[in-house]
């Protein structure tokens, strides 16, 4: 998989530079209505599904699509008996390659990442093949 | 890791080194345990091969690791090759216990001013990915990357400062040091503390200050500065090394802000209409309680612009104040802003919120300033609202902003944003350089605002203005597109649970 990726940015970076830190949860008791109310609030396509502080599952919009609306569920159902809860874990300091790797091998599209222990974000593969997000950096003092 | 961060010794045959205060701090020093020494630069006062001997033959004696990068007095009399020669590399990367330690050359021969090139910039870079797993990083450059205190009228900061921050910010770098002011002083930005170190051992300490140096400990969740002045007073500051990640209890909405700026409107290619008019539609449709502008209304100071801004600015159905920049003011523009406009500082307050505009405009000039009975006047009407959700807005950005060239555009950026952090603003908006940026410093958070509506702009997501929603329990700052109304969160913040 990381060798089919275009060699458009520097695969052997940290992920560190590409997570997400700052994420938006929701108490995995609650509905999915209330889900889909704070993807619509904030315009956003998944949240973290949580447990007090606890990083429980990974809700995205697709999963309400497949999981709830396709299959007739009403828009009761709790948010953690259609979450991804099979998350796993990756070093902070984890190469962008590397995590290409285990996206491709477990056929997930978002990882938890922790720093020194404990899960401080998300990365998912849009992040990675954001080539914006490689491109924030410029170099004013050139001149 | 426990550090000691000594910078400015200036070593020299004049008045300006104080030998006596070097020697007894020297001592002091010694007798303590530090995992190394960290010097920020200006190790002598012109750049003389004699005191570069000198400074090598009393760092030897320490007996510790030893960092040194050096400073623009170095730079001085062709110094840099000599410092390479006594005191190892300008530029490079060591590995000291689980430390990455940074330490970059940011001075310009014989310019006092700073500055970070490419290959630097890269090294920087490179070094931080190099090291994925070593816990603890950090950079020591001489020159400081955000405004600080007590530095009068001298404003010059390293031209790409804003560049080199959101790099620090976005690889979690744990701390930075700097000299240089001769000053000492600690912010935490994000997760990142930046350090800037007073003067060890030269005569030119500012505002009465004394000799001093820092101590700074990296525990596991916590990172401690301590400032030792000679006079033996110690202050210290603890900071968490961590930021909150994940935001699910918001509590109720209080507040709802739109912050805009450089909409530039005028007939001509420069503004577009069509931006506008589609984030006039959006504005509308937000419920937003109101809206902020933070100067750049105008293109020109001219009755044709404000005739046109002042139709077009009325389809904005939510409240607007407003704050000029210098271009609003040129030519008839001071004028025509108070006509079209109202005042240049306004405000608004309910039971919950106070919004305090500050005017930092010049005619004729992009350069801003506030001037200390200004701010005393500012800041002494805050506290008698000390009780509310404080807001202040004015045109010029008072944190460095990435892709920009840091003029250092506010004369006074540093006893603004000094201020501002310790007096416990909340929320402080600025709206230059058109490019989105928020960060809280300290507890304060400060936001950037890209243009709404000008051609020229920064930022790769294209026009937008920000949307501050302020809850009981956090706030959270997104970036919206002016034509499309796309949405994208800039950053989260929790909120200080103040006792009522
Ligand atoms: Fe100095
Ligand atoms: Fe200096």
């Amino acid at each position: 998989m990381s060798n089919s990726v275009p060699n458009i940015y520097d695969i052997d970076m940290p992920v560190r530079a590409f997570v997400t830190k700052r994420l938006i949860g929701i108490d995995s008791k609650k509905s999915v209505q209330d889900a889909a109310k704070l993807m619509v609030q904030f315009d956003i396509s998944s949240l973290v599904a949580m447990e007090g502080e606890k990083v429980v599952g990974f809700l995205t919009d697709a999963d309400i699509k497949r999981k709830v609306v396709a299959q007739g569920l009403p828009t009761s159902t709790t948010v953690d008996q259609v979450m991804e809860s099979h998350l796993i874990t990756i070093d902070i300091g984890t190469r962008v390659r590397d995590v290409l790797g285990v996206m491709s091998e477990k056929n997930i599209k978002h990882l938890l990442v922790e720093d020194r222990g404990v899960i401080t974000g998300i990365v998912t593969f849009r992040d990675l093949i954001d080539i914006e997000r490689h491109k924030l950096e410029t170099y004013i003092s050139r001149e | 890791m426990r550090l000691c961060h000594i910078s400015d010794t200036h070593f020299g045959s004049g008045s300006h080194f104080n030998r006596q205060v070097f020697v007894d701090s020297m001592l002091g020093i010694t007798k303590e345990h530090f995992d190394v020494v960290i010097h920020t630069g200006d190790v002598t006062d012109d750049g003389r091969l004699e005191h570069f001997r000198e400074a090598k033959k009393h760092f030897d004696e320490l007996g510790l690791p030893l960092v040194v990068i050096p400073g623009n007095h170095d730079a001085r009399s062709g110094g840099i090759a000599i410092f390479e020669e006594y005191l190892g590399p300008a530029n490079g990367v060591k590995v000291i216990g689980d430390a990455l330690i940074i330490h970059i050359n940011s001075a310009t021969p014989d310019n006092d001013d700073g500055r970070v090139g490419m290959v630097k910039f890269n090294l920087i870079k490179e070094a931080l990915s190099s090291y994925p797993h070593l816990p603890i990083k950090i950079v020591a450059i001489h020159h400081h990357v955000i405004p600080i205190p007590k530095a009068g009228r001298e404003r010059n900061i390293l031209s790409n400062a804003g560049d080199l921050l959101d790099l620090f910010l976005r690889n979690d770098v744990d701390l930075v040091l700097s000299g240089h002011r001769h000053y000492p002083n600690v912010y935490k930005v994000e997760s990142t503390v930046l350090v800037n170190a007073g003067t060890l051992s030269g005569r030119k300490t500012r505002y009465g200050d004394v000799n001093s140096y820092n101590l700074v400990e990296i525990e596991e969740e916590q990172v401690i500065v301590e400032t030792r002045r000679i006079d033996g007073s110690r202050e210290q500051k603890r900071y968490p090394r961590r930021c909150q990640s994940f935001f699910h209890d918001f509590g109720r909405r209080e507040l709802r802000l739109v912050h805009m700026s450089n909409t530039m409107i005028t007939e001509g290619r420069v503004f577009l209409k069509k931006a506008f008019d589609s984030a006039v539609n959006t504005i509308n449709s937000l419920d937003a309680d109101l809206a902020i502008h933070c100067g750049g209304i105008v293109y020109e100071g001219i009755p044709e612009d404000y005739n046109l801004a002042k139709r077009k600015m009325a389809k904005i159905k939510v409240p607007v104040l407003y704050t000029p920049a210098g271009r609003d003011t040129n030519y008839l523009g001071f004028h025509l802003f108070t006509q079209s406009f109202g005042p240049v500082t306004q405000q608004f307050a309910n039971e919950w919120v106070h919004v305090q505009g500050l005017a930092s405009f010049q005619y004729d000039t992009t350069i801003g300033i506030i001037g200390e009975t200004e701010r005393n006047t500012f800041f002494s009407k805050m506290r008698s609202v000390a009780s509310a959700f404080r807001v202040m807005f004015l045109h010029h950005n008072i944190t460095p902003v990435p892709h920009a060239r840091e003029r250092g555009l506010l004369e006074d950026s540093g006893d603004l944003l000094r201020r501002a952090v310790d007096e416990g603003i909340d929320l402080v908006l600025t709206g230059t350089s058109s490019h989105p940026n928020a960060m809280q410093v300290e507890n304060t958070v400060i936001v950037n605002a890209n243009s709404l509506s000008c051609i020229y702009q920064r930022s790769l997501f294209g026009n937008s203005f920000n949307l501050i929603d302020i809850y009981e329990h956090c706030l959270v700052v997104s970036e919206i597109n002016s034509l499309w109304g796309a949405r994208r969160i800039v950053g989260m913040w929790g909120r200080a649970q103040r006792e009522s």
